[in-house]
């Protein structure tokens, strides 16, 4: 059968000793990229791309790969110990991972989420295996339409992150999605909320705010005590999730895969959605008892699952239509034309081996992560005890050289001390900034997608309901407003009734 | 008129600003029609609705009983705030080493327990291991000494 | 006394002989700064260039990638910096003629702040249609827009891009209605292109002809003035029916104004041969480059005068503007 005989080529590809040897070093490089905030696999894939000059193209795009998943675990790892989301997909991990380190259950937290990543990769790597140019075709049938719709659903399934007061939800998303508008508008070239600054004019990073709002407000939030002994739990509950917490994670696990594998092959953000929509599918649909904010282990499993299948399915359109979903896959474009190899449709039928090598390599690159982080655990939970009042320092320092490292500019560094200022303010207003990420990053590709659809629609707006996918993406939203709006609504009655 | 929510009252009033804010500098640029949407479009719409929800968050505060605002601890806020724009403004005329000093020295001093010899070795490990990592790992262009 | 003479003695001694032998260039690292993000076109060249050079002058060359406002951030930093040649620009199109056109304020000036070192690479845009669209040439595309204005919609990276201004010069000089639908790079513009979208695009060669070969796009025409050898059979747009439609994108290095003549001459001998280098060589020539037949640093110097003014009339024209 076809293929058997396609994944056996790759996995003679993929196993040969030199190859095996540059994606474990890929993917160790990633984990360490991933752990250091700012730094992410985008730069370290530039600044690697002349080393792979001298490799064959096979091992050069295998050691790269590996780079960009590892990533995705090391970003894991720190959003789950102190709060810094490595990667925007990590953010949602932070809300219930942190949480769980806070309670001294780091060990099963990391744990669950290298677990459900390995599981989520090799089911992913099935999917590219299986469906690899169907899907890529659906993938292409999503036009600005869809993604504006599929925007709408998302900043829906945000407000459902929030577990505070709703309405204070809501106005957290459409903060982010208006602090997400500063910078140049793509569709008119005018700089917005720059004020004439030059670092201002291609927006606010995310990982400035990242670093600001989750981690350096956490830090000022943890000072308030004069004894710090209690941050962390001294003692730690243990260094593995328990066969009971791996079996009620069985359907997070499930879910996350499924829906990360749909997303992430939607070029631009479908990877990002992937974690965010997982956490809030799961919020919704996990068995009570529910502990979602506070540390429950599937608002882990989820997320994790969701973000490495979309991370592997964001490789299809890059490896069937030659398109890049996000910069690193442009990054991988660059490697394959230093290395000659025009990416597009026939990369598929004329260098099989780069094709399913790279396939076959990926689950080899999972399952050496899970290898790798498992035992890493224990020491990671060392790092926890170290007493705060040292570990504190040397996360400011992490954060303050991460953010500088992102445009080489002191300017966001400031930025981000101005975002620590306005996390701590929110914490102290009971504000939820989890909220407000996602509407930073889906606002302005909401707007930039509604605008486009607006031009190629020459200004009729019944696109929207006439296209069906996009028709279809705004009824789930709807369903979804009134889910989300229901209880109150409920509850309102409720006290209506009892003062009657 | 008594403020029965206090937080809620200031985060209805923070968002009112941010909204009107927002709105307002909108102004600057074109709004465009509804079919031909110009950069000022969107901005002033979403400043309007949050605005309107901050004012119904206010509203709400002053009939609901709430919780009041979170106690504010200005030495951790102001220290290491000020710890971070130290390292920011020092790092390109000091070098890494030096402004990692500041910072770390000024971050130290914002918790309650300041112990000049822990703080010193963690400054020298930190120190060592960023410029290991990042400036000869990773090859960032961060100037490790002044005058690089 | 004595003492105190002998001292001034030896004092002065040291002064007179201090001044050190003059440093050969380059005697420390060298920064190059990429206004644009990692992983482009430019962004690889420029990282294989530094390598050669750092290779050549057992120096480090560091890339510092400052993207944003168009090139604009980086090309300022570089403009503000000392001459002495330790600090070099990958300048392009958009920073140095470009921009300054169609931005109201740009925060250098691209003639007197900068001094031309070396061209690395000219590369051509192609114009390519989905091939759902019934045109098999330029002249048919403008029968086709003249018979239905504003229906066709061309995508380009972003606004102000060369493949922006290709559109704008077409529509100016084959008088037709086509409408400019911008995105944030030339990934996202291609998918649209692919699925159908927007009808026709201004890409550059190396983005578009993989899916040109593979049969998704059909290629009318290349937009500089003479053919392309990496397409030799595709038409110019100019011999097509718009002569004088001559566009391409570029790139090159730069360094602050006041820098020493000898050291731009030395960068630019170290630069060309980077360029001819094998490896090099065969990736510019794959990215559809024509190599100049004469690289130095007045020559190109006197290729960006006139590409500056020549965009200053493409904008005017076109009627593009960011504020």
């Amino acid at each position: 059968m076809d293929l058997l005989n396609n994944l056996a080529l790759g996995f003679t590809v993929a196993l040969s000793f030199q190859n095996l040897l540059w994606c474990f070093l890929g993917v160790l490089l990633g984990t360490l990229v991933g752990v250091l905030p700012g730094i992410g696999p985008v730069a370290t894939i530039a600044m690697l791309l002349p080393v792979t000059f001298t490799l064959p193209p096979v091992s050069a795009l295998i050691m790269l790969a590996g780079i960009y998943y590892g990533a995705q675990y090391g970003g894991s790892t720190t959003a789950i110990l102190v709060n810094l989301p490595g990667e925007s997909s990590s953010v949602v991990t932070a809300l219930d991972g942190y949480q769980m380190a806070r309670q001294g259950r780091a060990g099963p937290a990391l744990g669950m989420a290298a677990i459900g990543s390995f599981f989520a990769g090799t089911v992913s790597t099935l999917v590219i295996a299986l469906f690899a140019p169907p899907l890529a075709e659906v993938a292409l049938k999503f036009g600005p339409t869809e993604y504006f719709s599929l925007m709408v659903l998302g900043l829906i399934a945000a407000v459902v992150l929030a577990h505070g007061s709703l309405i204070k939800a809501i106005a957290m998303v459409i903060l982010g999605l208006l602090l997400g508008l500063v910078g140049t508008d793509v569709n008119s070239g005018v700089a917005r909320y720059s004020f004439g600054i030059s670092e201002l004019s291609d927006g606010i990073g995310f990982v400035t705010v990242a670093m600001g709002v989750f981690g350096i407000a956490e830090i000022m939030a943890n000072l308030q005590q004069k004894d710090t002994r209690d941050i962390f739990v001294a003692k730690i509950d243990r260094l593995l999730p328990s066969m009971e917490d791996i079996k009620k994670c069985i359907p997070s696990v499930l879910r996350g895969t499924v829906l990360g594998s749909a997303l992430g092959i939607l070029p631009g953000g479908g990877a990002l959605l992937a974690s965010f929509a997982a956490y809030t599918l799961e919020k919704k649909s996990a068995k009570p008892p529910r502990n979602f904010g506070k540390g429950d282990i599937r608002g882990v499993a989820a997320p994790e699952s969701a973000n490495n299948a979309g991370a592997q399915t964001s490789f299809i359109p890059l490896l069937t239509l030659g398109i890049p979903s996000n910069p690193v896959m442009a990054l991988m474009i660059g490697a394959m034309m230093i290395q000659g190899i025009a990416p597009g449709p026939q990369v598929m039928t004329e260098r099989p081996q780069l094709f399913w090598g790279m396939i076959a390599s990926m689950w080899v690159g999972n399952l050496m992560l899970v290898i790798l982080n498992l035992p890493l655990i224990g020491m990671w939970i060392k790092l926890l005890t170290v007493p705060y009042r040292l570990l504190y320092p040397a996360i400011l320092v992490f954060c303050a050289i991460g953010v500088y490292s992102v445009n080489n500019a002191s300017f966001d560094i400031y930025m981000m001390a101005i975002f620590a200022v306005l996390g701590y303010v929110w914490v102290k207003l009971e504000c939820e900034p989890a909220p407000l990420i996602l509407g930073f990053i889906l606002g302005p590709m909401m707007e930039e997608n509604l605008r486009r659809a607006m031009l190629l629609s020459r200004g009729d707006p019944s696109v929207f309901f006439t296209k069906p996918i996009s028709a279809v993406l705004l009824g789930i939203s709807l369903v979804l407003l009134l889910i989300v709006l229901s209880p109150s609504i409920k509850k309102k009655r409720e006290e209506a009734f009892q003062e009657a | 008129m008594k403020i029965r929510a206090p937080k809620d009252f200031w985060a209805g009033l923070m968002f009112i600003a941010f909204g009107v804010g927002f709105a307002w500098v909108a102004q600057n640029y074109q709004m465009g029609t509804s079919v031909r949407m110009g950069p000022a479009y969107f901005p002033t719409m979403l400043g309007g609705i949050l605005a309107v929800i901050g004012l119904w968050i206010l509203i709400q505060s002053l009939i609901v009983a709430g919780g009041p605002v979170g106690k504010f601890y200005f030495r951790p806020l102001i220290l290491i705030v000020l710890a971070t724009v130290l390292f920011g403004v020092l790092l390109k005329p000091l070098g890494l080493v030096l402004s990692l000093a500041v910072l770390v020295g000024v971050g130290a001093f914002g918790g309650f327990e300041f112990r000049w010899k822990e703080v010193t070795i963690l400054y020298v490990v930190l120190a060592i291991f960023s410029v290991l990592v990042f400036v000869k790992g990773l090859g960032l262009p961060i100037p490790v000494w002044p005058g690089e | 006394m004595q003492r105190l003479l002998s001292l001034v003695v030896a004092a002065a001694a040291v002064a007179l002989a201090a001044p050190a032998p003059a440093q050969t260039y380059p005697s420390k690292p060298i920064r190059f700064v990429v206004p644009f993000p990692p992983g482009g076109p430019l962004d690889i060249t420029g990282r294989a260039i530094a390598q050669k050079l750092a290779e050549s002058w057992g120096q480090p060359v560091v890339v510092d990638n400052r993207p944003g406002a168009g090139g604009g951030i980086g090309a300022e930093l570089v403009a503000k910096s000392p001459g002495d040649g330790y600090t070099l620009l990958m300048g392009a199109v958009s920073t140095h003629a470009i921009n300054p056109s169609l931005y109201a304020k740009v925060p250098y000036d691209p003639q007197k702040d900068f001094v031309p070192v070396a061209l690395v690479a000219q590369v051509p845009n192609i114009l390519v249609v989905n091939p759902s669209l019934p045109v098999h040439s330029v002249k048919e595309l403008i029968d086709y827009a003249r018979a239905k204005p504003g229906a066709l919609s061309f995508g380009s990276g972003s606004t102000g891009s060369t493949g922006h201004l290709a559109g704008e010069l077409f529509k100016t000089m084959a008088g037709v209605d086509m409408v400019h639908i911008p995105y944030k790079g030339g990934a996202p513009a291609m998918q649209d292109l692919l699925a159908g979208q927007t009808q026709l695009m201004f890409d550059n060669l190396a983005n578009a002809l993989p899916q040109v070969k593979a049969g998704k796009l059909r290629a009318l025409a290349v937009t500089t003035s003479k053919r392309s050898p990496a397409v030799p059979d595709l038409p110019t747009v100019a011999e097509s029916g718009l002569p004088g439609f001559d566009l391409t994108t570029w790139f090159g290095v730069f360094v602050p104004a006041g820098t020493p003549p000898e050291t731009v001459a030395k960068l630019n001998a170290e630069i060309v041969k980077a360029l001819a280098s094998k490896d090099l060589a065969e990736r510019l020539a794959a990215m559809g480059t024509v190599p100049p037949e004469r690289n130095t640093p007045e020559s190109f110097a006197a290729f960006v005068r006139a590409e500056a003014a020549k965009y200053a009339q493409v904008v005017k024209s076109s009627g593009a503007r960011v504020d």
